[in-house]
């Protein structure tokens, strides 16, 4: 095996961010291999999806390292530099941040499109065989207005997959949702993950955590608590904070 | 029938009606006389000239005026709002000072500034040109009306919430490229009632530019007044209000009705 296969895909290192004078992330270190399914799971306000956002270089941090294959991202300062970054990890939002004024196929289209330079005609097929896989063939010409919860979220899933990208961070993204959509987006990401997509899923879906993960990492007040696989953390948590929020939440 | 089209045909039926009533109440039994007298003149309200022969002054110079003054606020107004929310803080400071006093002044004062401040011709590239009081005006209307443009963008796009950015941040946008594609597709409908509004403002701001000399409806007014005495100047007057209404009113409906439209777009 050479180093490139055994080197994880994403590697955070002693990360820390402060808001003020509140420090989110009081030393993160996590790493996530290539295809790998890793859930983040803990409390409101501990964290989590700060980490998303460093990761793709949305938030900027204090100290400490992160790499995402070949890029260092605490090196990458402006928007410019990000691009290239931001190729590769692409991320669904809680509310789905569609663009309102645009047609579920051009919210698909634009980026690749504008930003990566894409041929349009070729985007285009993507973009059809996309809204296929997350069964919206069909709704190519709707508003994400016309759209109910679930299916918006999917076209945000779409979205992100048009830009082509190695990893997907997905941001709590069934929080916003009501109940019985909720299983339609678990079953997109759980295809995906399937067919080897690197996934890094914030999430309060426990046993969709305990079904997909390869590892799974629990975060209280900044710092991670325990980690390890899905099994072991569910079944014999052994710290304290993870027993407690294991019962609140299962 | 819907309420705009109501209060439409109940204004551009009642008010005339009012300035009538009124007309008749000055003028008694020399009403008929008088309003021959206003029909007479119109050409030189409308024109400048009492034969039509030219079309730069009267009436057609305040739209005129109105028109030319929106395009350059309008210009000056995105680049300024563009400063007022720039990521650089001394970009976005000195936008807002420029802003604040611009806004801040009043109409009058910022043309009789123009009259004084601009010299009568400059000379561009070794051509003499005139700044003639018509540009002066322009002008002196144009910066106000800038700021406050400047301050309906930075509204509008502060009305499209930062999740939009952030998203598009992580699709690979840059800032301008977000404003462009993202941004300001959502916000402009949001701005174009507060727009109209103040072009309306600013067409009935065009009244005050008799001030810098420029030949506007008002000094056309005058001049006639000069000639057919002091006891004819109410009628006029009542005569110039009904032009403006003519003109203004109908863009205050429609701001309306666009506004209502908007709202029942939810974003």
């Amino acid at each position: 095996m050479t180093t490139s296969q055994t080197s994880p895909l994403i590697e955070m290192r002693n990360v820390r961010k402060s808001f003020g004078l509140f420090e989110v992330l009081k030393g993160i270190s996590l790493s996530v291999n290539d295809g790998g399914v890793v859930c983040i799971i803990g409390p409101s306000g501990s964290g989590k999806s700060t980490i998303l956002r460093c990761i793709n270089g949305l938030t900027p941090i204090d100290s400490g390292t992160i790499r995402v294959g070949d890029f260092s991202v605490e090196s990458l300062r402006s928007d410019k530099k990000l691009i290239p970054l931001r190729h590769e990890v692409a991320m669904v939002f809680q509310q789905y941040n569609l663009f309102p004024h645009r047609t579920v196929m051009q919210n698909l289209m634009m980026a690749p499109v504008q930003v990566l330079r894409q041929n349009a005609d070729e985007v285009r097929d993507r973009a059809e065989k996309l809204l296929a896989k997350v069964r919206l063939t069909g709704k190519e010409s709707a508003y994400p207005g016309e759209l109910s919860g679930g299916q918006q979220q999917r076209v945000a899933i779409a979205r992100a997959l048009a830009m082509e990208p190695r990893v997907i961070l997905f941001d709590e993204i069934t929080a916003a949702l009501d109940p019985e959509m909720v299983s339609e987006v678990l079953s997109v990401v759980r295809d995906l993950a399937a067919e080897g997509m690197t996934c890094v899923l914030v999430t309060h879906e426990m046993r969709f955590a305990e079904e997909v993960a390869d590892e799974v990492f629990f975060t209280d007040r900044g710092v991670i608590v325990e980690h390890g696989p899905p099994s072991t953390l569910f079944k014999s948590p052994s710290d304290p904070r993870l027993k407690d929020f294991l019962d609140k939440v299962l | 029938m819907n309420s705009e089209l109501r209060t439409f045909l109940l204004g551009i039926v009642g008010v005339p009606l009012c300035l009538l009533g009124l007309f008749a109440a000055v003028y008694g039994d020399n009403t008929g006389a008088m309003l021959g007298l206003m029909a007479e003149r119109t050409p030189t309200l409308l024109t400048g000239s009492p034969d039509i022969t030219s079309l730069d002054g009267g009436f057609l110079a305040n739209i005129a005026m109105s028109i030319i003054a929106m395009a350059i606020a309008a210009v000056g107004g995105v680049i300024l709002g563009v400063g007022l929310i720039a990521e650089f803080s001394i970009v976005r400071h000195v936008s807002d000072v420029v802003m604040n006093v611009l806004r801040n002044s009043p109409w009058l004062v910022v043309l009789y500034a123009m009259l004084y401040l601009l010299p009568f011709e400059v000379e561009i590239f070794g051509v003499y040109v005139t700044i003639s009081p018509f540009i002066k005006s322009v002008i002196g209307l144009s910066l106000p009306v800038a700021a406050n443009i400047a301050e309906i963008f930075r509204g509008g796009i502060q009305a499209i919430p930062s999740a939009q950015w952030e998203s598009a941040r992580s699709l690979g946008y840059r800032r301008l490229q977000i404003l462009r594609h993202i941004i300001l597709p959502q916000a402009l409908p949001l701005m174009i009632p507060n727009l109209m509004t103040i072009y309306a403002m600013l067409f009935i701001g065009t009244s005050l530019v008799v001030v810098t000399g420029a030949s506007d409806i008002l000094s056309a007014a005058k001049v006639i007044i000069a000639t057919t005495g002091s006891e004819t100047a109410s009628g006029f007057y009542i005569y110039i209000l009904f032009l403006f209404f003519l003109f203004a009113f109908p863009i205050a409906i429609l701001t309306r009705c666009l506004e209502r439209r908007i709202g029942s777009v939810s974003l």
